[in-house]
């Protein structure tokens, strides 16, 4: 199944992925989607780093649909922000 | 209600300092994460799903106005406009940023507040009846000897790395509001035949993963011995709890093992010796200078009277959300964080505000928040209810439905929380509007019902006469109803009914074990009446012939 990196940033909690130019972005749409287990497990040390670098913190990998969508509802909150609140969180801004 | 003396004060103005200092620290990098982790959690900093969240700590629950307005005003300039009361009468803000959290500190130390003792292994925040220096049937005022049991646990060396959290809440009145016994330690204040007051110590209840209802180990306690007591008991713990496994390192579990006859035989030991110490026996004078803080505020005299209304909406809300006051002419009001169709705890910085200013000109400037995630004005003129409820109705803070079923405990759940396995607002919410209709609520009459998001339960479903448990089954989420508990005075732990329902389904199975009640129930019983008359077969039959 494809996997994404994500954390949160460290400075104010915000949940962000690692896009294929290296940057921590908000959205997952624009994360990089490692396709084989190899690849995944191998962003972990890119996260490592980052957590090195104060940019975030506790990166960790997850699965999402072919589709790009998040398979848990864990991350499919953490993307969109509270199912009760449609004004809070990233979907806020949609 | 307590003020801070200079070493109350300088206290919490170092650790704003402190903390300060070590969030610098960590932003610079000098310290790891694994390194900060342990000092922001002692200030009440966790680490969400979406971001940091703090959490403030409000002792047994009771505020002035000018707290709340700050409470109010840190939502407004440094969160999302809004925060969330808890089921320990705690508040949390779920959007804080990193870097003003040592501002926020800052603003809370202004008015006396901070949000140490609000996580970690430590000795937590102790609650209390929030109904405590109003209602008729307390023998004292329990914020005293709450106030006490803070100051002597606050910063205690020997218990700041305990092999677990420690919770601790005390009731003066033999009605439970406090839900003592599910604590790791529950305190009932009483008098004795001389009219002496005397502490009751149950100690070993709580909540979680293993539910278990707290057994009296102490009985009787003097009071200039109670510190002492609780110190033993605290001593014990420390030093037999279990520290290598975390699901069976609470107190409970220890007592669960020795038993309740050898955690009283060890207690006895231990304060034996400490009492021989004297060094923590209670003065008189201090007890009296703490009791000083809550003395009753100047009520004037005068006669009962009811308010008289032909507004239908004002009489139900009467009814439910007003109670019996001790002094004649006074009544207590709960102002109810539940909306139908709402957040359960969630207030607007707004919302704060108008309820400050209401306890300012109504209630002698006092605000307590329930461990039910309600808001209580606890000394309201009988005559003034009329403008309170009119401005409260005017906030959207009238609902009429204090101890009703859509009175409904939940925790943030999986739309906020790291350890959630499944959201429970959503389900909270849903059930509130499927039973919105107010005739209907109160024909069925009392009736607690309480959905967590995890078995960690901090929205108390082991207590409540209906509970739901949210878990995750392969990714989806299911919703386990138990039946049976409670968390008042004749306390106990709910039985699951049976299979878990999915999401949509939650709010049918409610309304078919409503429909056995009815059924089965007898002129005046509540649900938790029906259900220990009856037990839980009708009920699992009904519900799973049906669904």
């Amino acid at each position: 199944m494809p996997q994404v990196l994500t954390a949160n940033r460290l400075s104010d909690g915000e949940v962000v992925y690692l896009a294929t130019d290296g940057a921590w972005v908000e959205r997952i749409a624009a994360a990089q989607v490692f396709t084989s287990p190899a690849e995944g497990e191998s962003s972990l040390d890119i996260g490592a780093a980052a957590e090195r670098e104060l940019k975030i913190v506790h990166a960790y990998l997850f699965d999402i649909t072919p589709a790009g969508k998040p398979v848990k509802m864990r991350e499919i909150i953490r993307a969109a922000g509270p199912t009760v609140r449609r004004d809070l969180g990233k979907q806020a801004a949609l | 209600m307590y003020r801070y003396d200079e070493f109350d004060q300088k206290a919490v103005d170092e650790r704003v300092v402190q903390f300060s200092g070590q969030v610098a620290r960590r932003l610079s990098g000098e310290l790891t994460e694994d390194e900060f982790k342990p000092l922001r959690l002692m200030n009440g900093l966790y680490l969400q799903l979406h971001a940091y969240m703090l959490r403030v700590a409000i002792p047994y629950g009771t505020l002035s106005s000018k707290q709340l307005r700050m409470l109010a005003h840190i939502a407004r300039k440094y969160d999302k406009d809004y925060a969330h009361f808890t089921t320990r009468q705690n508040l949390q803000y779920n959007w804080p940023k990193l870097a003003d959290v040592p501002a926020i500190l800052a603003d809370l130390a202004t008015v006396e507040m901070h949000a140490i003792q609000t996580s970690g292994n430590c000795i937590r925040n102790v609650t209390s009846d929030h109904f405590a220096g109003a209602s008729a049937d307390e023998v004292d005022d329990p914020r005293i000897w709450s106030e006490i049991i803070r100051q002597w646990s606050t910063f205690h060396p020997e218990f700041s790395y305990l092999p677990r959290k420690f919770k601790i809440a005390v009731t003066a009145a033999p009605r439970d509001r406090a839900a003592i016994k599910v604590h790791d330690i529950g305190i009932i204040i009483r008098r004795d035949a001389a009219e002496v007051l005397a502490f009751d110590v149950y100690v070993g209840g709580g909540q979680g993963r293993t539910p278990l209802i707290g057994h009296m180990i102490g009985e009787a306690v003097p009071a200039e011995d109670l510190l002492a007591y609780l110190e033993a008991t605290m001593r014990v713990y420390n030093q037999y709890g279990r520290r290598d496994n975390i699901y069976k390192a609470r107190i409970k579990i220890l007592v669960h093992q020795i038993g309740a006859d050898e955690m009283r035989r060890q207690v006895a030991v231990e304060f034996a010796e400490v009492k021989a110490q004297g060094a923590l026996a209670l003065p008189q004078v201090e007890i009296d200078r703490i009791a000083a803080y809550f003395a009753s505020p100047a009520f004037e005299t005068l006669k009962d009277k009811s308010p008289t209304t032909a507004n239908h909406a004002f009489g139900v809300w009467l009814e439910n959300n007003v109670a019996k006051h001790k002094v004649p002419g006074y009544a207590i009001v709960t102002v109810s964080l539940k909306p139908i169709g709402g957040i359960p705890g969630d207030a607007s910085a707004a919302q704060m505000d108008m309820v400050a200013s209401l306890a300012e000109t109504y209630s002698f400037d006092e605000v307590r928040v329930s461990h039910e995630q309600n808001l209580v004005l606890a000394h309201v003129r009988q005559r003034d209810l009329l403008s309170v409820w009119q401005q409260l109705d005017a906030a959207g803070l009238a609902t009429a439905n204090y101890g009703l079923i859509t009175d409904i405990i939940a925790c943030p759940g999986l739309d906020y929380c790291d350890l959630a396995n499944a959201r429970s607002i959503n389900i909270a919410q849903a059930i509130s509007t499927r039973f919105a209709n107010q005739d209907r609520q109160r024909e069925i009459g009392e009736l607690k019902l309480k959905i967590s998001g995890c078995i960690n339960a901090c929205g108390h479903h082991h207590v409540g006469h209906i509970g739901i448990l949210g878990v995750d089954k392969k990714g989806v989420e299911f919703y386990q109803i138990t039946l049976g508990g409670s968390g008042d005075e004749n306390a106990s732990v709910g039985e699951i009914l049976g299979p878990a329902f999915g999401e949509a389904d939650v709010p049918d199975a409610i309304e078919t074990l409503i429909g056995v009640y009815f059924a089965q129930r007898s002129p005046g019983e509540r649900f938790l009446d029906t259900y220990r008359r009856v037990g839980i077969q009708p009920f699992r039959e009904k519900l799973y012939a049906t669904h």
